[in-house]
């Protein structure tokens, strides 16, 4: 199982980041490296690529507030 | 939960994009192979374009093929125009839909006609991509579809993917056309992050090349008590409302049109023609509109009368309200559709 | 030179209100758009193009503007509505989609219209110019010495309507004055890379009219440069060109990231923010620190109260989108 964390790093610590939007469900496939969610700071966005592939599972839901480093999923 | 062609298989793990990063792919890709493509507009450059359509072109390519234009509109489309007419095919961006009052003679009478005009030997190889739709408190000048008004005028092809796997094989397929293409897409289903995405625009886009199509709607979910059309945004809101009224006993079918222009006037008079009703949803002014175009088409070409009479539904022909209470009350939406469909089929909800 | 004490405190007044508008927009628009930002979310919804840093353009040339003047504005319209004394209140609510707003909610925030002052605005550029031109010609015929001024971007410079408007109210000696607000920005793309020439004014020769450019976001020199073409409208001599060099505090739209401009640029403008500065001039040419005070906490006040009133008004009955359609 591989955790899936928010990007560290590439936006100042005042700056509040959120979880925008995840671009796969609960449960479904996905491929290492492609893009499975995306960070809004601010107005920027990040995408988080998937660290592996396999089955997705959401600890983080949409709109809420994530810090860098933090686990919001994971691919089993 | 996301848009395929019911002719189509899914993959087992999906490749999920939005339709900007669709647009952007495509583009880029066919730049990589064709070095007569280039792309240029306001904004496109460095910022990647207002709503995303040419992220990371700019540091691929540079300034000379990803050119960021003047507020000139008229001189830019024009110079499209010309480029097409010299062996080029350019990209290029009209912010929004809305502003084509500025430059609609270097589309309607010049990109639309230089064929016809040379008669055959002169093509036009250009696409303009633009921003339509409202739903977001963007008021009456920057909310429009308009998808009447440039499907009805001769010479050029317009369309628009309901999706990010439709739009970068349309994209692809607009590049390599000979003719003017508008290429349509809908801001709330654009992904572009400071504003909402309907979840089902956002679907499985293979990185290889493909083509989808110009000219050919697509049945997005297969039913046989009433055919829904819908474009852009509404195709969503019908396979919302399908889902429901699946729970009420009714089964839709939903067909997702891509292209507006040249209509594919036989996919839809062959779903008629099973389901024997018909209900048209487009978020464009009423009048002489889809709506009105494609009832005409089934009315002309089919044999027998329908189950009820033929039906649209639209924004009325009035400008777009800012504030939201007006505005949504005008707007299209699933829960509309399915209201219209009980009455319809003659159902007390 | 410099104007009378009355209407330089005027201009300071009228800078603070507008100011004090934006400010307060600045947190209504964010509401119900965070964490995650969301254009269509809040009781702000849509675009807003605020004008922090643009002060002095408004109330240097409204400064000399009566009621019967027209004046056309685009996306980027509260300071200027604000200097021309447009119904605060009936502004705020109209961008609060309010059904006391000026058209009830129909237009929103880039769709301002009061007759009252002949104040309009509209957000496709340059477009405003035309109908500027219009009112001045209708002064004319109607043998009035009203004037017309349209506001515009230093992009719109670009733009096929502003080189026809120069050209037809030149042919027509057109009682009417075209202001540049510079800012150097159309959303990302700065002046340098899209524009010919270095300064806008330089093209008024070209279509054979004044034209006065003005540095330094200074209300002071824009009074100037407006006493002198608005005098020459009302004379009957016809149009001129002003290009007012100013600066954009905010993003292009509220939640724009900006990533287009230089990190420090923002910083060091907001150290050039025009109002602090002309308060330390104003002091410095022996106005009473009470007498800003006072003019400052009126000004607010009027805001204040104009935000009440659009926030406690009612929404419109959607049924009413279909009126006015037709008059």
């Amino acid at each position: 199982m591989t955790d899936i964390l928010v990007p560290q790093g590439q936006w100042e610590p005042d700056q509040e980041a959120a979880l925008a939007t995840w671009l796969y469900g609960e449960g479904e496939a996905v491929q290492k490296g492609v893009t499975v969610a995306e960070i809004m700071v601010e107005k920027t966005s990040f995408e988080i690529p998937a660290p592996a592939s396999g089955a997705l599972s959401i600890s983080v839901r949409e709109d809420e507030i994530v810090l860098p480093g933090q686990v919001v999923g994971s691919v089993e | 939960m996301s848009l395929h062609d019911v002719a189509v298989e899914k993959p087992n793990v999906e490749r999920r994009l939005t339709i900007a990063k669709a647009m952007s792919e495509a583009i880029g890709q066919e730049m990589e192979q064709d070095p007569s493509v280039l792309v240029m507009g306001e904004d496109i450059g460095k910022m990647g374009g207002v709503f995303g359509t040419t992220t990371g072109l700019f540091e691929t390519f540079g300034g000379d093929r990803v050119r960021d234009t003047p507020i000139s509109e008229t001189a830019f489309i024009g110079a499209a125009v010309g480029m097409a007419a010299s062996g080029m095919r350019p990209v290029v961006e009209l912010m929004f839909v809305d502003f084509f009052g500025v430059c609609m003679d270097a589309i309607y009478n010049l990109a639309a006609k230089q064929s016809y005009f040379s008669g055959g030997k002169v093509s036009c190889p250009m696409v303009l991509m633009t921003s339509v739709g409202g739903g977001y408190g963007d008021a009456g000048q920057h909310s429009q579809c308009l998808y009447a008004t440039f499907g009805h005028l001769p010479g050029m092809k317009v369309v628009i993917p309901s999706n990010a796997h439709d739009a970068k094989g349309l994209m692809l397929s607009a590049i390599r056309d000979e003719n003017p293409v508008i290429f349509m897409f809908h801001k709330a289903l654009q992904g572009m992050g400071w504003l909402g995405t309907v979840a089902g625009s956002i679907n499985d886009t293979p990185e290889s090349e493909y083509l989808v199509p110009i000219g050919k709607a697509s049945i997005v979910r297969e039913g046989g008590d009433i055919t829904l059309v819908g474009l852009g945004a509404t195709v969503h809101q019908a396979l919302a409302a399908a889902s429901n009224l699946h729970d009420a006993g009714i089964d839709a079918e939903v067909i997702d049109l891509r292209t507006i222009s040249p209509l594919d006037r036989e996919t839809i008079c062959a779903s008629v023609s099973k389901t024997g009703r018909l209900l048209v949803v487009d978020d464009d002014y009423l009048s002489f509109g889809i709506g009105a175009e494609i009832i005409a088409t089934v009315s002309e070409a089919l044999p027998g009368p329908l189950k009820c009479p033929p039906q649209r539904m639209a924004h009325p022909d009035i400008p777009i309200p800012f504030t939201p209470v007006m505005e949504h009350f005008l707007l299209p939406d699933a829960g509309k559709i399915e209201s219209r469909v009980i009455a319809m089929l003659g159902e007390k909800k | 030179m410099s104007s009378n004490h009355s209407k330089r405190l005027w201009m300071y007044a009228q800078m603070v209100k507008s100011r004090h508008f934006e400010d307060l927009i600045k947190p209504a628009y964010f509401e119900g758009k965070t964490p995650v930002f969301n254009m269509a979310k809040g009781p702000l919804p849509g675009e807003m193009h605020l004008s922090d840093g643009q002060e002095p353009c408004a109330v240097g040339v409204c400064a000399h503007l009566r009621p019967d003047d027209s004046v056309t504005a685009t996306h980027r319209p509260h300071h200027i509505a604000i200097a021309k004394g447009v119904d605060l209140n009936a502004m705020a609510a109209e961008i609060f989609g309010k059904k006391d707003g000026l058209a009830g909610g129909r237009g929103g925030h880039m769709h301002l219209f009061d007759p009252a002052v002949n104040f309009s605005c509209s957000g496709i550029i340059a477009q405003g110019m035309g109908p500027a031109v219009g009112a001045a010609m209708a002064a004319k015929m109607r043998r009035s010495d009203a004037i017309a001024v349209a506001f515009l971007g230093e992009g719109a410079a670009n733009q096929g309507a502003f080189h026809e408007s120069l050209n037809l109210a030149s042919v027509w000696k057109a009682p009417v004055v075209f202001v540049i607000e510079d800012n150097s920005y159309g959303i990302s793309v700065p002046k340098s890379a899209c524009t010919a020439v270095a300064n806008n004014a330089d093209r008024a020769a070209g279509y054979a009219m004044p034209g006065h450019h003005v540095s330094g976001n200074d209300p002071d020199a824009v009074y100037e440069a407006a006493r002198i073409a608005i005098e020459r409208a009302r004379s009957g001599s016809g149009p001129s060109l002003i290009e007012i060099e100013t600066s954009r505090l905010e993003g292009h739209f509220m939640g724009d990231p900006e990533a287009y401009r230089p990190k420090d640029e923002v910083k060091r403008l907001q150290e050039l923010d025009p109002i602090p500065a002309y308060r330390a001039r104003l002091v410095a040419d022996g106005f009473e620190e009470a007498e800003l005070d006072r003019a400052e906490s009126e000004a607010r006040e009027i805001v204040d109260q104009a935000f009440s009133f659009a926030r406690s008004n009612d929404y419109p009955e959607p049924k009413e989108a279909f009126d006015h359609v037709f008059a």
